[in-house]
């Protein structure tokens, strides 16, 4: 816990984190001043006026509290009547020229300007000269699309894109009430995280084109993730909803915050991998290309257990630590080779040292935890010297070109745990669904050596077991999640103070702890 | 306020021409930042263009090394940068409380009248553009009327008849 002080806030004495300004300090214990402009990853700006509180210590009667550090003994006025009609009246300057068209507003329901009309004030329309029209639906680059008429020029976005992606692109064009954001013309949004913007933006003017018009938020239900776009493991919420006779499906990613790991930002490509968790899914088991069911598939397996003198096995590098664990566990049982490899999911070069990795999975710090072999050599010769590949969920086709996968596996059977029906799929003897990322809980080991939790937020109208179930399920002699969390702490005592559902929220860093030896 | 975020391209490329481009070397040199030398800049090619395009401002914000959209911001900000083409001759007529109450209305009358130029636009032959500005610092002496940057002051419409004339 960081040094507290004691200042009062209208007359009550709270005790709050000492080093920050009074909206974050006074935030933290439950008490909100209302602002616009400020974000604490972007500063205090100044500019919005809505955060203006009074201090009794003989300085001006108001002072904006983005900008004022709280000290101890400070005495905070939010309350009294001068402060609740600047509000008001702020209130009422921002409303001057707001279209007011929030029935077709994206930002409907998770909007500040909607919260502080409500909170503060609600003041009635005085205005009776037409207001000032300006510009709708600009397309800004990257799915950003731009309403000027709702914007109030807070200037986060500006901010944003001046500070964080040093790229600059937007700009506040004009002064008074002619003001508006707009970039330069024939120079769009062109950084890898633009569309933070429309999360920054606290009204509507910032909005995705991938999700407008898709859904109102108060239908969507959030649940905590971790991105498995690449191995940094960005925070983030996931907003799915079912809709009536429907499947559960995912809107959108949002960061989640996390300043060990992402801070409050994550990138575009993260942010649209979403889809993936909706779109082109293996749905049902397979076997020799026909529909069956599960049970007579894995009746085959079993067969084709019996019959194979040797097995090989092949991890993903996106599975979580509890699914690597019991699928470790089937390997040894079944005296398997067990192999991580997966060379095609780096991508060299396309890390920026910010939050984009060059390695597009999730867990490979998991892999090397494990010492499961992740070297192209051991899995071609382990492929080679067997008949039987049991795959989990690996996407080959990112090692290896189509004729090369061919050539490599024309004489061997796979049986494919897979969670999208991909042409690796459609090759495979045996095809059997397993849950994607947004449908199970379990733990990742980042790039940076963190350990985090997820839980599962979606739940599909086909049920796919997850590959921990699976491997369960196929013999592993793990058979569930808290199971696969026990056999983790041989490999990371670290976990011996924790179960599953208690590790903290921020991540375990295991580079603190002197068991780590996860970076051999 | 009027919206001024509306740029407008010529389709070829800007470039200071010589004398423009020491002076800018001159003056870059006088300041702690290379982005204090946004404003410098655009009276520059101000200057030698009469107005500033879109391709000037992308000109100077790559020769500063500065975001493009900053120095829109400051163009657009500034009312004294003219962002389309302005007649040979540029009149500001200041508008603001001297002047307007020492008569600037006649002034803009007789050339709305007489002359056919309306405040924002250029006339015909392009031989007159007319603008209202705010103060220009000369109230002792309202009301004052600025011709291609020079003052004219005491103004009165006969003044201004005999000025005129003057300009071809």
């Amino acid at each position: 816990m960081a040094d507290t002080i004691n200042l009062f806030v209208n007359g009550v004495e709270v005790e709050v984190e000492a080093g920050k300004n009074l909206i974050d300090a006074i935030g933290a214990v439950g008490i909100e001043i209302p602002h616009l402009c400020y974000h604490p990853a972007l500063g205090a700006d100044g500019n919005c006026r809505m955060c203006l509180v009074g201090i009794e210590d003989g300085r001006p009667p108001l002072v904006p509290a983005c900008k004022t550090p709280a000290q101890a003994g400070m005495k905070v006025l939010l309350d009294a009547a001068h402060i609740k009609k600047i509000q008001r009246d702020v209130m009422e300057l921002e409303l001057i020229n707001h279209p007011t068209d929030c029935p077709i507003c994206d930002q409907a329901g998770e909007c500040k300007l909607q919260d502080y009309y409500m909170t503060y004030g609600r003041p009635e329309s005085r205005m009776t000269v037409p207001q000032v029209q300006k510009s709708k639906k600009l397309d800004f680059g990257c799915g950003v699309v731009h309403d000027q008429e709702r914007c109030v020029t807070c200037g986060r976005c500006v901010r944003f894109c001046r500070e964080i992606t040093k790229t600059g692109e937007l700009g506040i064009i004009n002064r008074t009430d002619a003001a508006r954001v707009n970039i330069f013309p024939g120079r769009p949004l062109n950084n890898r995280y633009a569309l933070n913007v429309v999360d920054l933006c606290p009204v509507g003017a910032m909005t995705s084109r991938d999700f407008r018009f898709k859904q109102r938020v108060w239908f969507l239900k959030k649940a905590p993730g971790i991105c498995h776009g690449c191995a940094k493991g960005c925070n983030i919420t996931i907003e799915h909803n079912r809709e009536k006779y429907q499947d559960d499906l995912i809107y959108r990613f949002r960061p989640r915050l996390n300043l060990q790991v992402n801070g409050y930002f994550m990138c575009d490509a993260g942010r649209l991998s979403y889809r993936q968790e909706n779109e082109g899914r293996l749905l049902e088991a397979r076997l020799n290309s026909q529909i069956r069911p599960l049970e007579d598939v894995l009746a085959a397996y079993n067969q084709e257990i019996e019959r194979a003198e040797k097995i090989a096995i092949l991890l993903s590098p996106n599975c979580s630590l509890e699914q690597m664990v019991a699928v470790k566990a089937l390997a040894t049982k079944l005296q398997a080779s067990l192999s991580g490899f997966s060379a095609g999911y780096i991508q060299q070069g396309d890390g920026d040292g910010f939050l984009i990795e060059d390695d597009k999975s999730a867990n490979r710090a998991g892999l090397t935890l494990l010492g499961i072999d992740c070297t192209q050599e051991h899995f071609e010769k382990a492929v080679q010297e067997t008949q039987l590949l049991i795959n989990f969920n690996n996407d080959l086709s990112r090692s290896y070109a189509e004729h090369e996968l061919k050539k490599l596996l024309k004489d061997t059977k796979v049986i494919f745990a897979t969670s999208h029906d991909d042409s690796l799929a459609t090759m495979a003897d045996i095809a059997i669904p397993v849950a994607a990322s947004s449908e199970y809980a379990g733990s990742l080991i980042n790039c940076n050596n963190i350990l985090q939790t997820f839980t599962g937020a979606v739940s599909k109208n086909h049920k796919p077991a997850d590959i921990g179930e699976l491997a369960a399920k196929l013999g592993s002699p793990l058979q569930n999640r808290a199971e696969q969390f026990a056999e983790l702490r041989i490999y990371l005592s670290v976990l011996k103070d924790f179960e599953a559902d208690t590790v903290p929220a921020e991540g375990l860093n295991l580079n603190d702890s002197e068991a780590a030896n996860v970076t051999a | 306020m009027s919206d001024r975020s509306q740029l407008i391209s010529t389709g070829k490329p800007f470039q200071y021409d010589q004398e423009r481009d020491a002076e800018f070397e001159r003056l870059i040199k006088r300041y702690p930042t290379r982005e204090s030398m946004i404003l410098p800049s655009l009276w520059l090619i101000q200057e030698q263009e009469g107005w500033i395009s879109q391709e000037a401002i992308a000109y100077v914000a790559d020769r500063i090394g500065t975001f493009a959209s900053k120095v829109y911001e400051a163009v657009t900000f500034y009312t004294m940068y003219q962002l389309h083409p302005m007649g040979r001759h540029h009149i500001c007529v200041c508008r603001t409380l001297s002047c307007w109450l020492r008569g600037k209305q006649e002034i803009i009358d007789y050339l709305k009248d007489e002359i056919g130029i309306i405040p924002g636009q250029i006339d015909e032959d392009g031989r007159f553009s007319l603008e209202e500005v705010e103060c220009l610092g000369h109230c002792g002496t309202a009301p004052v009327v600025q011709v291609n940057g020079e003052f004219h002051e005491d103004m009165n419409v006969d003044k201004l008849k005999a000025l005129l004339a003057t300009l071809k």
